[in-house]
């Protein structure tokens, strides 16, 4: 079964799958057509993480294939940008953080696949060849990124329809892209890395204003990783660590959560919303204390993932009114641990699965596309803090703490859900959410991910909004309001709290059930 | 999509006040001046295109995101684009209440000063919702002319709130299409 953002994405992975690949093999199909196929959210010019589960051999890896800071990337370099600090950091060639999706794919492929780069890349070549009709999301985000697009794609660009966003029905073809893949597919990754389309790539930031090297990109190595472990209640959590924040936080979320009960409050009633704000208030404080790279900072993760520590965290909480302030969680000094985006999850025959997630971070990441090579470059950079002080400041090598948190879920050491989502900050809060209606709700996946969604933040210990879908009932927001809660109130099925994918496993190891989320264009198919 | 309650009010009101009119033959082609001056109501990606649309047309016209009266000064027409984007009124540091306060603002200093209001709605079926439709409801009546993508009309909204005040609603396939559309409408 393969699960992704866009129906020939997954009918890439399927191919591959019935072509006798195994579920890593269909994995990077499937992420290579999502390049062709939803350019928007994902591509060569990105980057994420993946985590593959091998049945037979009952072990779990994890693959980072975040993007880095190039070399001369210093705490201030934004800062010293002055007011237009954040156009640098999203649309600029400052942005551009060097890319790791190929090094990633590659990485998996060589090391758990049993098919080559160049058979995985075949179906994102004939996409992006022979076209496909808009829908009407890519559509919608093609006008919301208009602005950035015009500022700097090359006239002609495939990513704009005569200058003008694409209208739903009217055919993306994207040729660039296609000779791109076909050099990859003949040549292998050093054509990226380290040949013409490298070359062109960093011509391209460096004509934006940006700092990154061809040192920077030969340089670059996707990283295997020991999964990050939890649990809630019988369920095992296995996630990808820091950088990647999501599972983290999950965990975390799903610790405090563990000691409330949820079942009883009822999904989405008032004293679960407001429960579930309040711990994530407190836990957007510690992120913004304590997350950075891993491998140049000191995250604290054992304690944010300790169950005391999420006991601490709920003691606090009270029943009646949000508090005036979140402080971080302190912790001892402990050695360093060793350490806008898509989904996908793929399950083989075997029962081997891989959970995917990766990115160009906001939709059309910087809008910058090489000469002729037609993949758009993230705007990754702006995932590190502004602060300067922040232990996710800028620094020359450093991996920007991300988002994203693929996860596996097991019980009785068996995988029963594959799941991710994109949708930035709001990541680990909507899969969490999604986690309890499965585990405490009984719902089906479908169900679960279709079922409304809130979030809320804290920042610099101050609590943000509660934002929350538009089908939430309105007694249920009066009452909120009645508490103390600020309320944002946003579409009925907002892209905002992201576009999860799944995988489940029901008890009787026959029945597969595939969640694709309505708010993008997500579709589940098996074979 | 559910329509909120607020606009339902509205269009109620002004479908029981007013009598609903057969309006062929309107005049929709010359009927602006130039210069233009471009604007949004909720600070939605789609002013950036009309402006593409605008200069494409040949026309003299200014973009102001955030426009005030002040902006008004020699200008012979506001062109509002309407539809609410709340990464667009988030990245602007403003909310629905703040945008609104400045589009009516607006509105009402260039009706003191006799300039025409165009309205445009370029999003289409996926920029409407209660926020756009609240201030759609409110500003559309203001109009002198309004060209909207048909499938933002899918439901017959825009053609409610034109009728009863006998304001000509120009409908374009395409956004592209609008060029055309602002070409004829302006001398």
């Amino acid at each position: 079964m393969v699960v992704a953002a866009h129906p020939l994405a997954v009918k890439a992975g399927l191919e591959m799958l019935r072509r006798g690949g195994n579920a890593v093999d269909g994995a990077i199909a499937t992420a290579a057509a999502l390049n062709a196929a939803e350019p928007f959210a994902s591509g060569i010019g990105g980057g994420g993480f993946m985590i593959i589960h091998l049945a037979r051999e009952k072990r779990t890896a994890v693959i980072n294939f975040r993007e880095t800071a190039p070399r001369l990337a210093s705490p201030r370099m934004f800062k010293d940008k002055g007011e237009e600090e954040k156009e640098w950091r999203t649309s600029s060639g400052l942005a551009v953080a060097v890319p790791g999706a190929l090094a990633g794919w590659d990485l998996a492929l060589r090391k758990y696949g049993k098919r080559t780069l160049a058979e995985a890349l075949a179906d994102a070549i004939a996409i992006a060849e022979q076209g496909f009709a808009v829908s009407a999301t890519f559509s919608s985000i093609n006008k919301d990124e208009y602005e950035r697009l015009v500022k700097n794609l090359p006239e002609g660009s495939s990513y704009l329809n005569e200058g003008l966003p694409y209208e739903p029905g009217d055919r993306f073809r994207n040729p660039d892209l296609a000779r791109t893949l076909r050099l990859i597919s003949s040549s292998g990754v050093k054509a990226f890395y380290q040949g013409e389309i490298g070359r062109k790539l960093v011509a391209a930031v460096q004509a934006k204003g940006g700092i990154m090297t061809s040192e920077d990109l030969a340089s670059y190595q996707a990283v295997e990783l020991e999964p990050l472990r939890g649990t809630y209640k019988d369920v095992t959590i296995l996630t990808a660590p820091p950088p990647a924040s999501g599972g983290l936080h999950l965990i975390q979320f799903l610790n405090i959560i563990e000691r409330w009960p949820v079942r009883t409050w009822g999904q989405n009633s008032v004293p679960y919303v407001h429960h579930m704000s309040e711990a994530l208030r407190f836990i957007f404080a510690d992120r913004e204390r304590y997350l950075g790279d891993p491998g140049f900072v000191s995250v604290p993760v054992r304690w944010l993932i300790s169950k005391d520590y999420a006991a601490a965290i709920a003691s606090r909480i009270r029943d009646d009114r949000p508090l005036e302030s979140y402080p971080f969680g302190e912790f001892k000094q402990e050695e360093k641990d060793a350490a806008n985006t898509t989904h996908l999850c793929v399950l083989d025959r075997d029962g081997n699965i891989v959970a995917l997630t990766q990115s160009i971070n906001d939709f059309f990441g910087t809008g910058i596309v090489p000469e002729g090579t037609g993949f758009l470059l993230n705007d990754h950079m702006d995932d590190f803090a502004a602060d300067e002080q922040s232990v996710n400041a800028p620094g020359s090598g450093h991996r920007p703490v991300s988002s994203m948190g693929p996860l596996i879920l097991f019980r009785s050491g068996r995988p029963f859900l594959a799941l991710g989502s994109p949708g930035g900050t709001r990541i680990f809060s909507s899969l969490t959410q999604i986690v309890l209606n499965v585990t405490e709700f009984g719902m089906g996946l479908d169900e679960a991910i279709e079922a409304p969604r809130f979030f809320s933040f804290s920042s610099g210990g101050k609590p943000g909004p509660i934002a929350v879908e538009a089908r939430f009932p309105e007694e249920v927001l009066t009452a909120l309001r009645a508490m103390g809660q600020e309320i944002e109130v946003r579409e009925a099925y907002d892209k905002y709290f992201g576009g999860a994918q799944g995988i489940m496993l029901l008890k009787d190891k026959k029945t597969i059930l595939g969640g694709a989320d309505s708010r993008r264009d997500g579709v589940g198919a098996g074979l | 999509m559910r329509k909120p309650l607020l606009t339902d009010l509205l269009v109620f009101a002004f479908m029981t006040t007013l009598p609903c009119l057969d309006l062929p033959g309107q005049e929709t082609a010359g009927i602006f001046e130039q210069p233009l001056l471009i604007t949004s109501a909720g600070q939605n990606a789609e002013v950036q295109i009309a402006a593409v649309l605008a200069k494409r047309a040949g026309l003299n016209f200014t973009l102001s995101k955030q426009a005030t009266g002040a902006d008004l000064e020699n200008m012979k027409t506001l062109v509002i684009v309407l539809g609410a984007s709340l990464k667009g009124l988030g990245a602007a540091g403003l909310d629905m209440g703040k945008e609104r306060e400045r589009v009516m603002a607006l509105i009402t200093a260039a009706q003191k000063i006799q300039v025409p209001l165009l309205c445009l709605h370029l999003g289409g079926e996926t920029r409407r919702g209660q926020q756009t439709d609240d201030l759609i409801a409110e500003v559309l009546p203001l109009a002198k002319m309004v060209i909207v993508v048909k499938s933002g009309n899918g439901d017959g909204f825009f053609s409610k709130l034109c009728q009863p005040k006998n304001i000509p609603l120009i409908e374009v396939e395409k956004t592209a299409d609008t060029q055309a559309a602002l070409r004829k409408a302006f001398k």
